[in-house]
């Protein structure tokens, strides 16, 4: 499945009340370019700490359904996150991680023990009370369902296809603090 | 039977009551000895959302993202999760500009018995000097007004507030 029909997928399934958390890198580029309506956060930098991040706001915001696209490197930064998150166990946060095994936007590079990490066996040892794992675009439409609407915390590990993903050339026109005071606008002035 | 409250019940007292006046919600945690009653009466106050972090920067980011949602949020922990939060705490100061406080024990002082704990009071304060966050030293449970102070330095600042409290803060002498 190429990443970018996985971010499709959840421009698809999501309500329109649903904000997204993005990790950094390629996650984050592919589901810009879906260019979807949903509420968007994104959390680089620091690396590791959008879960953590996500988490904080599904607390904050008890009324909206958090839903985190990561990509594989980083929640590899720091797997502990999985078991914070299934104690604090919001009901409103989703967690989908495009898996590849390839640092993308470092140039590719392989992830510890590439290929042979189980992100849905960790989760559900860290004690996440629902995983799922699509290999192809069939299956994530068929999980997607699963993942979103039964009530409650959620993981859904969805393979990706390796696709150079480099830096964009240009840093765009806001900054990470300017983003971040628009977003609040919007997540605040609409409650 | 003593009347007498327990160890450190009295700071734990003051400070959650400090935090519940400035509207905390959230507050997140990873223990330490000198904690323990501060940590056991936060997860009692009805009035805060408890998570206990398996990291210290798994608290950094919980506290961002509650402060990205309009929450006030504080982290409890040793100063050692400073330490390891170093990169977290710089990037929710000066990239994200996110709020909120982190109440940190003061481990490696003169009120310390152990080895392993003085290289932190040598690099605690110089860190957070590098890393351009604002911190207040409290030596004594009478400067505990300043938790809610930080409470509110931290959304006018834009950053988290460091709060490194001694051993005579909390348990209202040094050992």
């Amino acid at each position: 499945m190429r990443r970018s029909a996985a971010a499709a997928l959840f421009a698809k399934h999501l309500a329109p009340d649903d904000v997204v958390v993005c990790g950094l890198g390629s996650t984050r580029r592919a589901w810009s370019e879906v260019g979807a309506p949903q509420l968007t956060y994104n959390a680089s930098d620091p690396m590791g700490t959008a879960p953590a991040l996500a988490l904080g706001l599904a607390l904050a915001c008890p009324d909206r359904r958090i839903v985190l696209l990561e990509g594989d490197g980083d929640l590899t930064m720091n797997l502990g996150v999985l078991v914070t998150i299934a104690g604090a166990a919001p009901a409103n946060l989703r967690l989908a991680v495009f898996v590849n095994d390839r640092y993308e936007t470092g140039g590719g590079q392989p992830l510890p023990n590439a290929g042979r990490v189980s992100y849905v066996t960790v989760a559900g040892g860290a004690g996440w009370p629902w995983t799922g794992e699509a290999h192809d675009e069939q299956q994530a439409e068929r999980l997607m369902p699963a993942l979103l609407d039964r009530p409650g915390l959620g993981l859904l590990a969805l393979h990706v296809e390796p696709e150079a993903s480099p830096y964009p050339a240009d840093p765009g026109p806001t900054t990470q603090y300017e983003d971040r005071a628009i977003f609040q606008r919007r997540l605040l002035g609409e409650r | 039977m003593s009347g007498a409250a327990a160890p450190g019940a009295q700071s734990a007292e003051r400070i959650v009551r400090a935090l519940v006046d400035a509207k905390v919600e959230i507050a997140t945690s990873l223990p330490d000895s000198w904690l323990t009653p501060l940590i056991a009466r936060i997860d009692a106050e009805p009035a805060i959302r408890h998570v206990r972090v398996a990291r210290e920067d798994d608290g950094v980011g919980i506290c961002a993202g509650a402060s990205l949602g309009g929450k006030r949020a504080v982290l409890v922990c040793q100063n050692a999760g400073l330490l390891l939060s170093a990169n977290a705490l710089a990037g929710y100061a000066h990239n994200h500009q996110l709020g909120f406080v982190v109440l940190a024990v003061y481990r490696g002082s003169h009120e310390d018995r152990f080895y392993y704990q003085m290289y932190k009071g040598l690099v605690t304060e110089p860190v957070l000097r590098g890393l351009r966050l604002p911190y207040h030293v409290v030596d004594r449970p009478d400067q505990l007004a300043i938790v809610a102070d930080a409470v509110s330095e931290a959304r006018l600042v834009r950053a988290p507030v460091v709060v490194l409290l001694r051993r005579a803060a909390l348990f209202g002498e040094a050992r």
